[in-house]
This record gives structure tokens, sequence and C-alpha cells, in this order.
């Protein structure tokens, strides 16, 4: 796959301990093209490949074959040029020296991205405002909320403006008040403001849903399938959801007696047991289904809505993001 | 250049987050120096020792050990400094934020190497200070320049020899068993705290090692021993030449190695 796109991944292969019998084939055969100024999201459950492409882009990882280059340099034979070009984003609070101030983080990256002095200051200034962490511009970083250090691990991979931003898991740990921000600022001011280039990778469906134009579900080291979030959705065959809500011990199997409802995707959140089917005709398999969930469960709600993200992935993995 | 002057800052800001390492640097100095003193006129009886000197060349016992701990501490600094720095950045979870940007490993290196050259520096200067009032140690003006001049040769050694304990770290992820291993070595080969004449394996293997020509030459200066000044810097800036790429080229292909494996980040 060669194109003119800002990221041209090409046929790309890591293998981890090759011809052991625990080989691991994180990445396996992967290609796309992301346009300049695209959004671009990669979906998938923990354990999909997605960190390890974005290590193999970043320069990080030495990829075992294919092509990847970055606004038009390759990451083989022009690394440096390529890591001066984007900035690496990843979750979790340990990209930063915790014993130092936000404007000594950034200015000793700033240095690493061969900043001049005079725009480093410049820099470091503008962007401890967009994030709205100038009162904190000499506390050490220690001393910050998991969320404000999300927000200078973001200054800091702006610090060298970088045209492509590669953010691996960007909410990850963060509570709701920070990963809305986070969401937002990706979003609305480095993509639609500043124009940046983004890969995200995400296993939060609402988030690759909100934020990319186009998705790519990756699975095993393969991406199963790549388009834009509705077209996707519009991919199911069926186009209803049936999904009931309740409190109980469900099995998959008890369904397989009830015509149309073997198809099954049950998952856990905030306490609850979410049972979900795809289907056409819910009224069909509505009435059967209540009466047996009734048996073991207490019923909290049912509803019929559109298909998800999630139920375009388990439509073609047969697993769920959660926990596949 | 801004990448090595940025490493020291960053390095000595993150020293001066933990008091009692400061704590440590400023009285470590005192606490290795004494023992040695001690040991030697436990030993000795004295500060001077006529079969010694048959030996060393200089009867003085204790400033030939302490000249010996100085020059080692330049060397184990440097040595653990580098070896151990990538190390820390895995620690403090930066290692991969630094190696994904355009920044040669090589200057960051060096700017690790250098901070704790600084820090070595202020060590040395106040074992040599104890030296000089304690022990008579004659350093006059003339002498300070080849000291430096001689110090500088092995550093720029050392250096690669970092290098390469950094590309080490880089490979068994924790490398401080092997590191102790290097420096028992240089303990046993090199005249840090005997001279190595006492023995003919060990006088044989240290003339394979750049440190006992800086200690040769450091102690000659010193202590008036004789030695042939031409040699010994030619035979360290031979060294040096040799030990820099070597270093550098170690390196650059363990980087690629654990690029390729994908264990670079690992503990």
């Amino acid at each position: 796959m060669v194109g003119s796109g800002e990221i041209i991944v090409n046929d790309i292969r890591k293998i981890f301990k090759k011809g052991k019998p625990d080989e691991v084939r994180a990445v396996d055969g992967i290609g796309f093209t992301i346009n300049k100024g695209e959004l671009f999201g990669l979906l998938g459950p923990n354990g999909a490949g997605k960190t390890t492409l974005i290590k193999c882009i970043s320069t990080l990882l030495i990829p075992d074959s294919g092509s990847v280059t970055v606004g038009g340099y390759d990451i083989y034979r022009e690394p440096l040029e390529v890591r001066r070009h984007i900035g690496v984003l990843t979750g979790g609070e340990r990209s930063l020296y915790w014993k130092l101030t936000p404007v000594e983080n950034l200015r000793y990256f700033a240095a690493l991205y061969g900043v001049s002095r005079k725009v480093t200051k410049e820099r470091i200034t503008y962007l401890l405002e967009l994030m709205g962490l100038v009162d904190k511009s000499n506390v050490r970083v220690e001393k910050l909320s998991s969320g404000m250090k999300q927000k200078l691990s973001l200054a800091r991979v702006l610090i060298h403006d970088p045209p492509v931003l590669l953010v691996d898991e960007p909410t990850l740990g963060l509570d709701p008040y920070f990963a809305r921000f986070i969401r937002d600022f990706v979003k609305n001011e480095l993509n639609k403001k500043l124009k940046k280039t983004i890969l995200l990778t995400t296993h939060y469906m609402d988030e690759a849903d909100e934020l990319c134009e186009r998705i790519a579900f990756m699975n095993r080291g393969k991406i199963e399938a790549l388009d834009t979030p509705d077209r996707l959705k519009q991919s199911m065959p069926q186009k209803q959801v049936l999904e009931i809500k309740c409190q109980g011990t469900i099995e998959k199997d008890m369904f397989e007696t009830i015509d149309g409802a073997a198809g099954i995707n049950i998952s856990h959140g905030e306490g609850f047991v979410f049972l979900r089917w795809n289907t056409d005709n819910p009224e069909l398999i509505l009435g059967n289904i209540i009466e047996l969930v009734r048996e073991k469960a207490k019923i909290y709600s049912v509803r019929v809505t559109t298909p998800t993200l999630e139920d375009v992935f388990v439509h073609l993995t047969g697993a769920s993001l959660k926990d596949a | 250049m801004w990448v090595i002057v940025e490493e020291v800052r960053k390095s000595i800001r993150i020293l001066l987050a933990y008091p009692a390492e400061v704590v440590f640097w400023i009285f470590s100095p005192l606490l290795w120096v004494i023992p040695l003193v001690f040991q030697g006129k436990a030993l000795v009886g004295a500060f001077s020792s006529t079969p010694f000197g048959s030996l060393a060349g200089t009867d003085e016992f204790i400033p030939y050990v302490l000249i010996g701990a100085i020059i080692s501490t330049y060397m184990f600094s440097a040595v653990w400094s580098m070896g151990n720095s990538f190390r820390d950045e895995t620690y403090y979870g930066t290692l991969e934020h630094i190696l994904s940007s355009p920044a040669r490993p090589a200057y960051i290196l060096i700017g690790k190497g250098l901070y704790n050259s600084i820090l070595s520096t202020s060590f040395v200067i106040v074992q040599l200070l104890i030296c000089v009032f304690i022990f008579g140690l004659d350093i006059t003006l003339v002498k300070i320049l080849p000291i430096f001049m001689f110090l500088l040769l092995l550093i720029v050694g050392l250096y690669g020899i970092g290098f390469m304990a950094a590309a080490l770290t880089l490979l068994v992820k924790e490398a401080h068993g092997l590191l102790h291993m290097f420096e028992y070595v240089l303990f046993l080969f090199s005249p840090i705290r005997y001279p190595v004449e006492v023995n003919p394996i060990t006088k044989a293997i240290s003339v394979f090692i750049p440190l006992t020509y800086a200690l040769n030459a450091l102690r000659g200066l010193l202590l008036n021993i004789e030695f042939n000044f031409l040699k010994n810097s030619m035979i360290l800036l031979g060294i040096d030449c040799v030990l820099i790429p070597l270093g550098l080229v170690v390196f650059h292909y363990v980087e690629k190695r654990t690029k390729t494996r994908g264990t670079l980040s690992d503990y």
C-alpha cells in the first residue's frame, strides 16, 4: 500500500520469539495510509498489537519486514527525521521527571528535540498557558494530580511542534474530568485547530467513535476492518441491537434453544450484566429471552438500539474489546 | 551541545531533590579516605615503608594509596554513572521518550558522564585537600596543569568504557553484578591500592589497563616518582582513540539489537 499520506504503513510485520513455541505475531502484515490532518484510530483490545505498531512507527522498534514512512521519511533510512516529525504520547503517568518542575521538564525535552533556546522559552510559555498549568510551572511534577501530569505530557509532546502525533491510550487511568479534557483537546485543539495528523490507539470504543475520522480494528496483530465509524456500524448485517441490563448469573449457552438468540455478547460494568443481541427482528426473540433471563437474574432495563463499534468488533472477531 | 548542558542540569536538579544524596556527596570523601589512612598505619606502623618503596618507587605508603583511591573514584563513578544512566531512565519511565527523540544517545550519555565527572571532581578536590593538609602532599601550581591533562586523558577513555557499560545495561538490564566484577578486576590488576609489581601476573595484565598509565603518571607527578611523561600520555591518548569509537560502535550495535528484539524498555 503506497500512497502520498502523512503516515504510510506497508505490510509491516513484527514477530517476537520467532520460531519458539511461545512465538508472538504482534504485528502481522499490516498496511494503511493516514492522510495529512487526519485523526485516525486504531481500536483493539489489550495485546492486539497497537503499541507495538506505534513503537515501530516511532523508531523504537525495528520491524521484521515491511516499510513505514512518516512525512515522507523512511523509518529505516531516516530515523532522526522521523523522530523530529513526530510526538509520542503514551497513557500512564511515568513519562516525565517527577523531581523536576514542568518548566524544567519542558526545557529538557526541548533540548532533546533541538529547539533553540529562544523558541523554547516561547513554546513553554504558550504550552503552559494552553494546558492551564501556568500556576504550577515551578511546582515539582510529583505534586501534580494524574490529570495535570497527563496535560504536562501533552505539552512535552508538543514542545517541538511536530506535525504528526502518535497518541497511545491517552486517557488510560484518568478520571472522567481529565479524560474529557484530553479527548476534547486532541479533537478540537490538536486536530481541528492545529491541523496535526494523529494516530490514536485506544481500547475504549466510545473514545474511538467520538474522536476518529477513520478507524482500523486491530486484533491479534492484524487489521480486521478499516473505515469510518458510521460505515463500520452500517456494515453490520443486523441493523438493530437488543440490550438487556440485569444483575445475576447469565451463561451464554442458556439461549441456544431460542432461534436467533445464539449470537449473544455478555459484558459487565458498574455491577451490572449487559446482554446484547444483534438482530433484525428484536420483537421475535424478546419474549423468550426475557422469560429465560428472569429465571436467573433481575432485569433493570430492556432497550432496542443501533449497533456500536463494540458490536462490530464482536461480529468481526467473535471477541469483546474488553476481554478479547 | 545544548543536549549535553541540559542533561547535566537535569541530573544536578534531580540530585538536589534528594537531600540525603547531597549529604553523601559532601561527607563521603572523608569517609572514603580515613579508613585507608588507618589501614596503612596499622599495616606499616608509620606513613612510610622501605620494603614498599622498593616496589612502588616511593616509601610513602598512604599518599600512594590515597592517590589510587582518588583516581579510581573517577574511574568507577564514570562507568557506574553512564552504565546505570539508562537503567535510571527506565525507572523514571522516560527512556523510550528520550530514545524516540532525535538527540543522539551518545550526547545524552556524555551529559550524564559529564555530570558525574563534575561530582567526582568536587569529590577529588576534597580528597586532594585532605592529602595536602593532613599528609603533606606536595601539589604546586606547576603540577596542576599536567595533573589535569592526565585526568582528562583518563576521563575521555572512561567515557568510551561508559558507552560500553551503558550498552551492557541496555542488553542485560540489571548490570550491577557485572559492573562490580569489572571494578574488582581493575582493583586486582591495576595499581590502585598496591604496586602491581608485587606479583608477576598482575604486573603483566596491568599494562593493558589504561588506569595503570594514569596512576603511574599522577603518582609520578604528585609523589615525585620517576616516570616517562611522554610515553604515559601517548599511551593514554592511543587508548582514548580506541575506546571512544569502540564504545560508540558497541552502543550502536546493542541499541539496534534491543530495538530489533523489542527489549528496549524491559526491566
